[in-house]
């Protein structure tokens, strides 16, 4: 039986966060990747041909990079505080700034607490620096989602 | 335009973006200022260890997709309006056996902006997973990219869906 929590610590002991990106089947699809640096975790997303939306341009369909920064939040919040279930979403916002062009995307989440059962999730994501963000998204994620969300076998 | 026209422009549009593609996303319906999508049951999306959230993240690209192509149901000659911001609130977590239907609408056009709402079912209508809203801005003079516009429009046969 292989628990969510036991997941997270064999992540942060060896550094391969790959076991727990590949727990959403999705992610997998997209090629979602992890890395940590120190205590800091950035999210990256490789350009991939099956990602792309307007092929003329080419430029990253729009709601990959939604979804990406939406399981950048989940994976951010399931790293940092942990549970025993995946925080489940509540609601995602998300303000497109520019054109996701072909090539590798990069993301990062803060989070807060609201009171004992709320992540409040804020992320950024760009491409070639930091400070030209392409989206940035606000997420609400119910944290102790209960057993409905246990890892079963 | 007619409800031909609409569905013709509307799948050939899905059909153009590889990730709709990889995704199997396809219309089923479309109207003046409506259209409702599905994403299918597929292994790639399913998990064998997780029983719940199991369309994490999809959900968001599934109605980000609708949402664009209720668009093209609002206007007359196709525009491509990149997404200004999506908001979705999750009511139900969707099951994984099931498929995953979004109906969007295209409420209202100005000359800068489009106005979008959408909610996402499975079996069931009435009882919607998530609802959404999003914002679409119209490109400036009313100018697209001329060779996605073609794809889009198509040639003599545009009405074929």
């Amino acid at each position: 039986m292989q628990q969510l929590l036991d997941l997270v610590r064999q992540a942060h002991d060896s550094g391969d966060y790959q076991p727990l990106v590949d727990l959403i089947p999705y992610a997998r699809v997209l090629g979602v990747q992890c890395e940590c640096y120190g205590e800091e975790i950035i999210f990256r997303l490789p350009a991939n041909a099956d990602n792309i939306g307007n092929p003329t341009i080419p430029a990253i369909h729009g709601g990959v990079i939604a979804s990406f920064m939406e399981l950048t939040a989940l994976f951010q919040l399931t790293l940092q505080l942990p549970q025993p279930g995946l925080a489940k979403i509540i609601d995602f916002s998300l303000d497109y700034m520019r054109a996701g062009l072909d090539r590798d995307t990069f993301a990062i989440c803060d989070v807060s607490r609201q009171g004992r059962r709320v992540g409040n999730c804020s992320v950024l994501a760009w491409q070639e620096r930091k400070s030209k963000p392409i989206a940035q998204a606000r997420a609400h994620f119910l944290l102790d989602a209960g057993a409905a969300s246990q890892i079963m076998s | 335009m007619n409800q031909a026209e609409f569905a013709g422009r509307c799948t050939r549009f899905l059909n153009a973006q590889p990730h709709m593609r990889k995704l199997g996303i396809r219309l089923i319906s479309a109207e003046k200022g409506k259209a409702v999508l599905v994403l299918p049951v597929q292994p790639q999306l399913m998990s064998a260890v997780l029983d719940t959230y199991l369309h994490g993240g999809v959900l968001t690209t599934l109605v980000d997709a609708a949402s664009s192509v209720s668009t093209l149901c609002a206007l007359e000659r196709f525009e491509l309006c990149p997404t200004l911001d999506l908001r979705i609130d999750h009511m139900r977590t969707p099951v994984q056996s099931q498929p995953l239907y979004v109906s969007a609408e295209c409420y209202r056009v100005t000359r800068s902006v489009l106005f979008t709402r959408a909610s996402v079912y499975q079996e069931d209508a009435e009882r919607p997973v998530a609802y959404a809203i999003a914002t679409f801005m119209r490109p400036e003079g009313g100018q697209t990219d001329s060779a996605f516009s073609r794809l889009i429009e198509g040639g003599d046969d545009a009405t074929v869906a």
